[in-house]
């Protein structure tokens, strides 16, 4: 859970937006399946599903903005042109990969060639 | 369809993410045509509006509540969906959809008109904030989204003057012919399902040639500063410390005008009208009564005024960043921050303000401790009892009877947590209620929206007094003056009143706390509201002066006929007590039920008894 190791690693290893620091920027891999976040929730009201409406879907680039205090609760995080508060639950449930293990930090991909790539 | 459905207006119903100006965009529709009332059934505010239309049908503007998604995970984003479905119990179905989008952020709300767009309900779609989104080099073609996405697209800028003619253009109501929309299935909300709609989202960003927009590095710069652990909590600190100067400095002028207005009132009805019940009932019950109420009127403006400024500009979602973790140990959200905040001048602001918190149970946890904030209406209270029984004595570098308030101050926050925490406990298993809070882009808040909505709060507040309240204090009025004290009278007339015979009774009740028969009787009519315990503790005594002198000329009797765990006693259950019949009366209307008042004023009437049996058992051992 140490986001040091983590960074410094070679391989893309997948991480959790929760255990990013601020500054640093990702590209989000996907959502996890089932996270604590939706317990006693059904598909209709899954929070899960909120976090993709929000626009943590696959191959969004986001950036930590700022963390709180004590283990960095609430985190604020950019994603498509906006800033969302999360707790770290809900950040837990966002698998990423930090932005250099993929692409140079400068690629902010905007929709046009996203779309293109899609 | 009938003529009767063609010439009733035509209902557009207004829906997109939150912060996106749809509320804005609401007003420039409908001006100050508007109505604030509840849904049926629930707490959610329900925002209609009429417009006049050439050809003389006219517009129902129906502002929905914000929603990221039409699968809700709160009770407003329910509703939203609810009406749109036509699923909402007695309300019909919007005929046309205006889905208002932010073009500064585009993909999040176009992914809303997506799925508002799949209902098939007649739609439009107003590309909000276009200015802004130029500036920062934001570029849409409009028409090539309008042709992609098959239905218009109108780019507005809800508060310039005229920034919406070209929507009003198109909301003609002869342009949206009714016709039969069978009532729309909701989909599903599969991964795959949204997927693909993340598919169509990209093809239509991609077909508009949109460009997001340029971050700007000085509004960057102050966020780091605002959201900072630290220097963001000291930069909330400040604000808030502003914001109470100005709720009790700005205030206490205008107060005193409504005071002496009230007052001036009261003697011209007693001086022009033949004295007897009617000149009495009005005097004392409707003037005197309405008056207690409305003088808190200037706090309220002030405290609304800061708290729709911090709300429009976009530093309220930060303040609740800020402080969620802490709040959130006790089973509060960080949102519940200024509704207890604004409790501290008037717990009906406070229960009010409990409306931007969407979560149900949080807002009700919010509203529950609330009125244990301590309100100026307990000053009154606690300046009296402190100056006539605590020593102005030293303690340190500080003043005793400056202790003593602070005391009383803090006990009322410490046991708001408590209780929360005591509320989280009872809850048991229950679901996690999310932040996922958009901290929109700072703006300036536009002046208009502010009046607005100023104006708004004035008028639930003001026509709250000239209901339920006004009826209570008319009822107050009443036991405490009926029946009339016998010819040979020699006690004050309360006493000999149904107030005065019901606070005998209650003699039995508060003997064991140490209230004696004198603070009984003053505390019936402290029902009504804290500070009118005062007046009758005046009243009991039968002093025959008003206003301040009342509380000078109480001192001495007090500090010479009271025990120091008897004043004690009453300050402890001054923290609790629920002696506001408005705050209870606001509540029942907040939360439609009489269910959560009733629990309400049961809880606080137990913490309250029963601090008042320790403090004076405690006290009394001590002395």
């Amino acid at each position: 859970m140490n986001p040091a190791n983590s960074t410094d690693s070679i391989t893309s290893a997948s991480l959790v937006l929760a255990e990013l620091r601020r500054g640093d920027s990702a590209v989000v891999i996907g959502l996890a399946d089932s996270a604590a976040i939706d317990a006693g929730r059904g598909t209709e009201d899954s929070l899960i599903a909120r976090l993709r409406d929000l626009g943590f879907v696959p191959g969004a680039h986001c950036e930590v903005v700022a963390r709180m205090w004590l283990g960095g609760d609430p985190m604020a995080v950019r994603i498509g042109g906006s800033t969302f508060a999360l707790r770290r639950a809900e950040a837990a449930a966002v698998r990423v990969q930090l932005s250099r293990d993929v692409a140079p930090a400068t690629d902010l991909a905007s929709p046009r060639t996203r779309a293109a790539a899609a | 369809m009938d003529t009767a459905v063609e010439s009733s207006p035509l209902r557009v119903a207004l829906v997109g993410v939150p912060n996106c100006g749809k509320t804005a965009l609401f007003n420039r529709l409908t001006g100050s045509h508007q109505k604030v009332a509840n849904y049926p059934g629930v707490t959610v505010e329900r925002r209609e509006g009429e417009r006049a239309t050439a050809d003389g049908r006219g517009l129902r503007v129906l502002d929905l509540p914000g929603t990221y998604s039409l699968h809700p995970t709160t009770l407003d984003e329910a509703i939203t969906r609810d009406v749109l479905l036509g699923r909402l119990a007695g309300a019909q179905p919007p005929e046309l959809v205006v889905c208002v989008v932010d073009a500064v952020h585009l993909p999040i709300g176009l992914r809303l008109a997506l799925e508002v767009k799949r209902l098939g309900l007649p739609m439009v779609l107003a590309l909000n904030r276009m200015d802004v989104a130029r500036r920062r080099g934001v570029t849409i073609d409009v028409l090539k989204l309008a042709g992609e996405l098959g239905v218009p697209v109108i780019p507005t800028v809800a508060v310039r003057r005229g920034g919406a003619d070209a929507l009003i253009e198109i909301l003609q109501p002869e342009r949206w012919p009714a016709r039969t929309v069978t009532a729309p299935a909701s989909h599903e909300n599969t991964a795959e399902d949204a997927e693909q709609m993340q598919a169509d989202l990209r093809g239509l960003l991609a077909v508009a040639g949109y460009n997001p927009p340029r971050s700007n590095p000085w509004i960057a710069r102050i966020d780091a500063l605002l959201l900072h652990p630290f220097a963001g909590l000291l930069i909330l600190l400040a604000v808030l410390f502003v914001m109470f100067q100005a709720v009790f400095s700005w205030a206490a002028a205008p107060m005193d005008w409504i005071d002496s207005g009230m007052a001036a009132l009261s003697g011209y009805t007693l001086e022009h009208l033949p004295p007897g019940p009617v000149a009495s009932l009005l005097a004392d019950g409707v003037i005197a009564g309405a008056g207690s109420v409305l003088v808190f009127l200037p706090q309220i403006v002030i405290l609304f005024f800061f708290i729709l400024v911090l709300e429009d500009s976009g530093y309220l979602p930060r303040a609740a960043y800020l402080l969620d973790r802490l709040m959130g140990s006790v089973g509060l959200s960080g949102r519940a921050f200024i509704p207890l905040l604004s409790s501290h001048a008037c717990a009906i602001p406070g229960i009010m303000a409990t409306r931007t918190i969407p979560n149900w149970r949080d807002r009700l946890t919010t509203i529950m401790v609330a009125p244990l904030m301590t309100c100026s209406a307990r000053l009154p209270v606690y300046g009296l009892l402190i100056a006539a029984l605590i020593p102005r004595s030293a303690v340190g570098p500080f003043n005793l009877q400056g202790l003593v308030l602070f005391t009383l101050y803090a006990a009322g926050i410490v046991s708001a947590l408590l209780v929360a925490f005591v509320m989280k406990q009872f809850a048991g298993a229950r679901q996690y209620s999310p932040l996922m809070l958009e901290l929109p882009d700072f703006q300036w808040p536009h002046a208009g929206n502010l009046l607005l909505g100023l104006w708004e709060r004035v008028k639930i507040f003001v026509s709250r007094v000239g209901g339920i309240i006004l009826a209570l204090m008319i009822v107050l009025w009443f036991l405490s003056s009926y029946p009339l004290p016998p010819p040979d009278a020699t006690g004050p007339a309360i006493q000999y009143s149904l107030a005065g015979k019901l606070g005998a009774l209650l003699e039995h009740v508060f003997a064991p706390i140490g209230f004696n028969w004198q603070i009984s009787i003053a505390l019936v009519p402290g029902l009504a509201a804290r500070e009118v315990a005062v007046g009758a503790l005046g009243t009991v005594y039968a002093m025959s002066a008003s206003g301040d002198d009342v509380a000078t000329q109480l001192e001495p009797v007090i500090a010479s006929t009271w025990s120091l765990a008897t004043g004690c006693a009453l300050l402890a259950w001054y923290v609790f007590a629920p002696q506001c019949l408005s705050t209870l009366a606001v509540v029942k209307r907040e939360t439609n039920s009489w269910r959560y008042p009733l629990i309400m004023a049961g809880y606080l009437f137990a913490l309250a008894y029963i601090a008042a049996f320790v403090t004076f058992r405690v006290v009394s051992a001590w002395t």
